[in-house]
């Protein structure tokens, strides 16, 4: 491994060790949420499912029965999974350049004998290996509530699902880090994100509802991850292509804007 | 371009949007000296060290260091830095940071850091975060010199440091010196690139005003003398003397400016009891104005010709 990649993971250390003890708290409240549910699918599914209007259960991920997958669906793989893995990567992505500027201490690596290129791109890598590690641990966590309470969820699809929730993680921590490294700024890089991430979430989920935005719905990248349904319907090979694919673009979009640049002004 | 070039700028330029940071810097330093960049604060002296580095790019001109471009690994590999403005990332100890950037740096042994630490008697086992202002530059400077480059970058490198750590920073740029190396080194008191320096530039308002051998700059430096004597003495003794200035004779006392040299003056002064005497380092301002004067003068003098 680079030795800038092995120095980022270990400043990632504290992030890494904070995210996820929060995540991890998260999870354990609401598997430990699930047995009541269980016990009551009458008032849950048929109250309070179908009293939710259309659009608010399209905003929460709320599926037909909180049993099972549809509980795992609406906690985890919908919102808050979704909104805590966006943030963590690009909370990242926007340190590793943007943060490091700010703060003074990218003087020191930018003067280092390698090219621009490779700092970011190793830099991105440590980024990637840290959000990887969260949604192993996570991953983990889940499968294991899965089996111990009973869920009868398909393992298989969790960690379809899981994937999914990387990729998405990983193309906003590269989108943060190519609006720091194009800028130089934390605050573009947090509102770009916030803005792209929060935007991009409303119109693939209320924006389902609108037919006036529907063309506008396959720039969101939360289109390739909620629509094709994962825990449901498995791997959705080519919708995670497309993730894959923009984070690649958000990268080369970032390497020549970094490199042209003056840094630290 | 010759190899016994460290550093070489044409016409550079910088500004940021309208603001001038550098203009038409023309600049030759040569292989195995020491090179004083001096100057107000604003001046330029960081936009040129920060472009001759490759985080700046230039608005116009063109610049080389050690024969090739800032930008090129193998170039950077050989430079050494210490920033104006030196920041540490605060969670880190400072041990780990220096085995950090001399991996990146291709190895820099155990020893070679120990020996530069207790040379500076820098505590590396600590956060540095945790460190003062002096103590941090302490591990600024190991990190500029650990690899043994053969071009360093200084830019303010005792600022915040106490006098006798100075000694030590100057003794090591001396020996760097010594081995064939390059130093290029900012500064806003005379006094220190006096001491280490070879040559001087004199950077002002973004523009490089001069570059002197330090031995002709202290001939020309302006210093205020003021002199006691035990009886009144008179102004025509002292009346046009070689490089007396602002001349002013009050009762006992004398008040003047000298340009260079104090020879005469002091020969006129001998004539009478000295009782005390009193001669202010040359001021760094003053030599600016002078500099500024001539080039102000030979701008008129070209305008009227």
């Amino acid at each position: 491994m680079p030795p800038l990649t092995r120095k980022t993971l270990r400043d990632h250390r504290r992030p890494l060790l904070g995210w996820g003890a929060g995540m991890f708290a998260l999870l354990v409240a609401y598997l430990s949420f699930y047995p009541s549910i269980e016990d009551d699918p009458v008032f849950y599914d048929q109250v309070l499912v179908a009293k939710y209007p259309g659009p608010l259960r399209s905003l929460v991920g709320m599926e037909d029965t909180l049993i099972g997958a549809g509980f795992l669906q609406m906690m985890i793989y919908h919102f808050i999974g979704c909104l805590l893995f966006v943030a963590f990567a690009a909370s990242l992505g926007r340190r590793v350049i943007a943060d490091a500027e700010e703060d003074g201490t990218l003087e020191l690596t930018a003067v280092l004998p390698i090219t621009r290129r490779r700092l970011l791109l190793e830099r991105f890598a440590g980024v990637a290996l840290t959000v990887l590690a969260f949604a192993l641990a996570t991953l983990a966590l889940v499968l294991a509530g899965n089996a111990a309470l009973d869920m009868g969820a398909d393992p298989g699809r969790i960690v379809a699902a899981h994937t999914g929730l990387y990729l998405i993680g990983l193309f906003f921590g590269a989108f943060a880090l190519a609006v720091g490294a194009a800028t130089g700024s934390k605050a573009a890089a947090a509102y770009a994100t916030a803005l792209y991430g929060g935007g991009g979430f409303l119109l693939t989920t209320l924006g389902a509802h609108v037919a006036a935005l529907s063309w506008l719905r396959p720039l969101s990248p939360f289109h390739y991850f909620l629509e094709p349904r994962p825990l449901y319907e498995g791997w959705p090979v080519g919708s995670y292509l497309v993730l894959l694919a923009a984070t690649a673009v958000a990268l080369l979009v970032a390497v020549p804007a970094f490199d042209r640049r003056d840094i630290g002004v | 371009m010759s190899t016994m070039t460290a550093v070489r700028a044409e016409g550079l330029t910088k500004f940021y949007g309208a603001r001038r940071g550098l203009e038409d810097l023309d600049l030759e330093i040569e292989r195995g000296e020491v090179f004083g960049y001096l100057g107000p604060n604003g001046a330029g002296k960081t936009t040129t060290i920060r472009l001759l580095l490759g985080l700046l790019r230039p608005t116009r001109g063109r610049v080389a260091v050690l024969g090739g471009s800032p930008d090129d690994p193998a170039v950077r590999a050989r430079i050494g830095y210490l920033p104006g403005e030196l920041r540490l990332e605060g969670r880190e100890r400072a041990d780990r940071y220096l085995a950090h950037l001399g991996e990146m740096r291709g190895g820099v042994s155990r020893e070679r850091v120990r020996e530069l630490a207790d040379r500076l008697e820098a505590d590396l086992s600590v956060r540095m975060g945790r460190l003062s202002r002096g103590n941090k530059q302490k591990i600024g400077l190991i990190q500029a010199f650990m690899h043994d480059p053969d071009l360093i970058i200084l830019d303010e490198p005792t600022n915040g440091l106490d006098p006798l750590v100075q000694q030590e920073v100057h003794a090591m740029v001396r020996r760097v010196r010594t081995a064939g190396g390059t130093v290029l080194m900012s500064s806003h008191v005379l006094a220190e690139v006096e001491q280490v320096a070879d040559r001087v530039g004199i950077v002002r308002a973004g523009r490089l005003v001069a570059v002197e051998d330090v031995g002709a700059l202290r001939e020309r430096a302006v210093r205020r003398v003021e002199l006691h004597f035990d009886a009144p003495v008179p102004e025509d003794a002292f009346r046009d003397l070689p490089g007396v200035r602002d001349l002013k004779v009050e009762g006992t006392g004398l008040r003047c400016t000298i340009d260079g040299r104090p020879d005469a003056l002091i020969k006129a002064a001998a004539r009478f009891t000295v009782v005390h005497m009193v001669s202010a380092d040359p001021d760094l301002e003053e030599i600016f104005l002078t500099y500024y004067g001539e080039e102000e003068a030979r701008h008129h003098a070209a305008a009227d010709a």
